[in-house]
């Protein structure tokens, strides 16, 4: 345990302590400004770094599971055929070019001949072809990267440092989901031996990445440890060869004030998912950094369900879209940290439309005018609207055990917004299974979600009437419009990015105009950092990448 | 909650609790062995049947939970292909009546297989077994801290009007009433972010048991005090008291040597709920002081409804209630030796 930390700031509970601790306090050693000084000059070798992150992984296999959080710290440990940067742009990586047929449905990669997996085997076109099938396999119950692998026909092994993927229909999102941590590459002697185990985390994970899966401690911690020979790091990359770190601890501290607390005590380099409440004390102070990433994906949106009365009125749903203060709302919720969404996707998602800002300002006048051309004119005892003696009210299910972000305290002011209106909002809250039958079988009027991915494809995920709940989609506003089907079938079959970028304006355009969703706030990735910490960057999923990172401290 | 009979009906109290009394009884025949062994096979009926019923009641319990299992354990945001609903469904024979699921079930119980995790791809039992260290280690030190620090407040301030007296009573009242997760939160405030004395969390070394340890003793110890005073004061207000005073044993000695021992079978007796508090205490416990243990376990199964785990723990919570209770039963006896004559 370090001991020589910085003044910290007060936290709660620190007046009452002062009651229990007496005069202990003052044995707190503080150190000079010097201590907490950024190291100027080259990078240095060697030593340690601690993170602490806010969720255990369920499942370590970036295969099988569908979080984040895995994606985020096996990007340390698996590289991918090719990179992303932050403006969208692809670079080699694993394979040095790649051919794309006309019609999108083969890819051939040429790979690098000199990557070498950490269980000494060599990564080749056949790795690929174990991994790719591995993940559209059944058996395999893929929760997440199979759907990123789309319409797979299968892989081809052209010779050992050529592949061509095949897909049964036009696929552009290939190249996005092939830079995902998701399609990542195991060694295939460890798919063999252990393809069983993978979940569990631990040395059994051999990947290709800068650092190796040393162990895990479930409930703990889990540890990576440089891979001394690695030499094939992305084109974004600061540096080529080996990470500088010589070991990477990740600490799984789930409470906020914990994670924050010991990262202020200095007994963690790095905090991720810093709560915006505490942004401003820690920014504050001079040994602190804080690494901001806007979010890319789809927004924490509300969509209305257009299939079900009051919603299927079109007015109805532009009146809501319109009486919600949601700028304020945001703002004061989130501490300046996160931003107010004016489209369904996050303002650093490629094909993000910033035409749409401010177009849709807060204007409860009009939301009344449109309620009242929409026949709600009555009022009962309540104060809500009625027509034909009946209230206007909506449900909105909420499943309290999947709440974060404050959302339950967010969607208070959103049902007192409508309120002022006329409106009224039921949030039954509902069991995890319960809240689940509901949402694929429509049973509710508005809906709640949003989707991190640097790829503007999740609209057609989001809007096109393939995806409808009922096909276990997440099309949760059910529209089913054939315009908006053909901009996002036609926007996933070209590689052309400005003809991608026109088809995703004009779905983001449309979805909002006709009020088939309201976006709310697009999260900040946060990330705090010691002074000693050089180098940290976020990829494009805002995933950290260490393998730049150095660390003063000795 | 029994009661010891009070000391009113005692034949001989003071001498009662002398070692003399604890020798063996009269009858060694032939038939004692076979005696034993019955009594023996009963306790073990009623333990299998405890513990069928608890397997059985977290079943229905789960049979009863709403929505279809496999969109449950895919959460609703999930991009899983019909194909891959069709594989969890089959592997884990979510399509088979609930009746052969339940005999299937009782079947790898009896086999010792608390069956495979859904989501973590570990056998239930070997889970367990892993976290099970930390968290007795947790729990042990919790229970031996409240044990100490009830006993000594108890039995330095029973009987007596003093302020230390109200003081400490009134502390254990707060120490009873503030919720766990709060506490933890201000001692790692305290200890750990400010004075730097602790890590904040970890199980290395004996340093990352002390913060958690004291978070989940304090509240036990409150009310251990408590009752352990309230027995203490009983106790000395007997006239075997005034005897052994008499024969000229200190204030202290009659406190420990004859009072403590009445006043310990209540103490005993609330050990079922000291139990309950220190299993439902590590969840909360574990969380915050970012412990591995059975706590944090029960805490993410449930979280991401990893059933077969969730059984696995409501089973192991039985075991040690069971455990605990014939453990009681027979501390009964060790500590009161009116019990053993019948």
């Amino acid at each position: 345990m370090r001991v020589i930390r910085p003044r910290l700031p007060r936290i709660v509970g620190a007046a009452l302590a002062a009651a229990f601790v007496l005069s202990a306090c003052s044995s707190t050693t503080k150190t000079g400004p010097n201590a907490a000084e950024p190291a100027a000059g080259p990078p240095v070798k060697g030593g340690s770094v601690t993170v602490a992150i806010n969720t255990e992984p369920t499942c370590f296999d970036i295969h099988v599971s569908p979080q984040d959080i895995t994606a985020s710290i096996q990007r340390n440990v698996f590289d991918s055929l090719v990179a992303q940067d932050d403006q969208g742009n692809f670079q080699p990586w694993l394979a040095t070019s790649w051919e794309v047929t006309p019609d999108l449905t083969g890819y051939t990669f040429k790979l690098r001949t000199d990557v070498k997996f950490t269980d000494g085997t060599p990564f080749d076109a056949n790795a690929v072809k174990v991994n790719f099938d591995r993940i559209a396999a059944k058996t395999t119950k893929s929760q997440y990267a199979a759907s990123l692998l789309g319409p797979y026909a299968g892989t081809e092994v052209l010779d050992p440092a050529t592949v061509r993927i095949s897909f049964t229909k036009p696929f552009a999102p290939f190249l996005q989901a092939a830079s995902t941590a998701y399609l990542g590459f195991y060694s295939p002697q460890t798919l063999a031996a252990n393809g069983d185990k993978l979940c569990a985390g631990g040395p059994q994970l051999v990947g290709t990445g800068p650092f190796r899966f040393a162990a895990h401690t479930k409930g703990q911690s889990l540890t990576l440890e440089n891979n001394p020979a690695y030499n094939w790091a992305p084109a974004g990359a600061k540096h080529q060869g080996a990470a500088y770190l010589d070991k990477l601890t990740f600490r799984f501290l789930t409470e906020d004030s914990v994670r924050v607390g010991a990262f202020a005590g200095g007994q963690v380099d790095i905090a991720g998912s810093i709560p915006p409440v505490n942004v401003k004390s820690l920014e504050g102070r001079s040994d602190v950094r804080i690494l901001r990433h806007d979010f890319a994906g789809a927004v924490y949106s509300l969509f209305l369900n257009t299939t079900r009365a009051p919603f299927d009125d079109e007015r109805v749903r532009r009146a809501v879209q319109r009486a919600i203060n949601i700028g304020p709302n945001v703002q004061s919720i989130y501490f300046d940290q996160y931003r107010r969404a004016w489209g369904p996707l996050g303002p650093a998602t490629p094909g993000y439309d910033k035409a749409l800002e401010n177009t849709w300002p807060y204007d409860p006048a009009l939301a009344g005018r449109l309620l009242d051309e929409a026949g709600w004119t009555g009022r009962d005892g309540d104060g809500y609207r009625t027509r034909d003696g009946k209230r206007l009210s909506v449900q909105w299910p909420s499943a309290p055990a999947a709440v974060r972000e404050q959302r339950d305290i967010l969607a208070q002011a959103v049902q007192s917004d409508l309120k002022k209106i006329g409106v009224e909002v039921q949030r039954p809250a509902l069991d995890l299974g319960a809240f689940t039958t509901n949402a694929y079988a429509g049973r509710y009027d508005v809906l709640d979600m949003s989707w991190a991915r640097f790829e503007p494809d999740v609209l057609r995920l989001y809007f096109n009437s393939a995806n409808l709940p009922s096909a276990g989609g997440q099309n949760a506003a059910w529209l089913s419009n054939p315009q908006i089907d053909q901009w996002t079938d036609a926007a996933a079959a070209t590689l052309d990015r400005a003809a991608r970028d026109r088809l995703y304006a004009q779905t983001q355009g449309w979805v909002i105009e006709h009020a088939a969703v309201v976006p709310l706030y697009a999260a900040t990735t946060l990330f705090a950092t010691g002074r000693q910490i050089n180098g940290l960057r976020l990829d494009p999923n805002a995933w950290p990448l260490f393998h730049d990172v150095w660390s003063t401290r000795r | 909650m029994s009661s010891p009979p009070t000391m009113a009906d005692a034949p001989t109290p003071v001498d009662a609790s002398a070692p003399a009394e604890a020798a063996p009884s009269a009858d060694p025949g032939p038939r004692a062995p076979m005696r034993l062994l019955r009594a023996v096979g009963a306790r073990l009926v009623a333990v299998a049947s405890v513990l069928l019923g608890a397997a059985t009641l977290a079943f229905v319990g789960l049979k009863l939970l709403p929505g279809d299992p496999v969109a449950t354990l895919l959460g609703p945001q999930t991009t899983a292909s019909p194909a891959v609903r069709a594989q969890i469904r089959a592997d884990y024979g979510f399509d088979e009546p609930v009746l052969r699921q339940y005999l299937h079930y009782l079947g790898e119980l009896l086999h010792g297989r608390l069956g495979e995790s859904y989501q973590l791809q570990q056998p239930v039992s070997a889970l367990i077994g892993e976290q099970f260290r930390p968290t007795l280690e947790l729990a042990s030190a919790a229970l031996g801290l409240a044990v100490v620090i009830a006993v000594v407040s108890a039995i330095t301030t029973a009987g007596r009007r003093s302020g230390l007296r109200s003081a400490l009573s009134a502390w254990e009242l707060v120490a009873v009433s503030t919720p766990s997760f709060w506490l933890g939160i201000v001692l790692l405030t305290v200890f750990s972010f400010r004075l730097q004395w602790f890590p904040v969390a970890g199980t290395e070394g004996v340093q990352t048991l002390v913060l958690p340890a004291v978070t989940l003793a304090l509240p036990i110890a409150g009310v251990l005090a408590q009752v352990l005073r309230e027995g203490l004061e009983t106790a000395l207000a007997e006239p075997f008291v005034v005897t052994a005073r008499a024969r000229g044993l200190s204030r202290i000695a009659v406190r420990v040597r004859h009072a403590f021992r009445h006043a310990a079978i209540p103490l005993l007796t609330l050990s079922g709920w000291l139990t309950g508090t220190l299993l439902g205490g590590t969840v909360l416990v574990e969380k915050v002081f970012a412990r591995p243990g059975i706590g944090a376990l029960t805490l993410q199964s449930v979280n991401t409804k990893d059933m077969p785990v969730v059984m696995g723990v409501v089973l192991l919570a039985a075991l040690v209630f069971v455990v605990i209770s014939q453990v009681t039963d027979l501390l009964y006896l060790v500590i009161d030796p009116r019990l053993r004559k019948g």
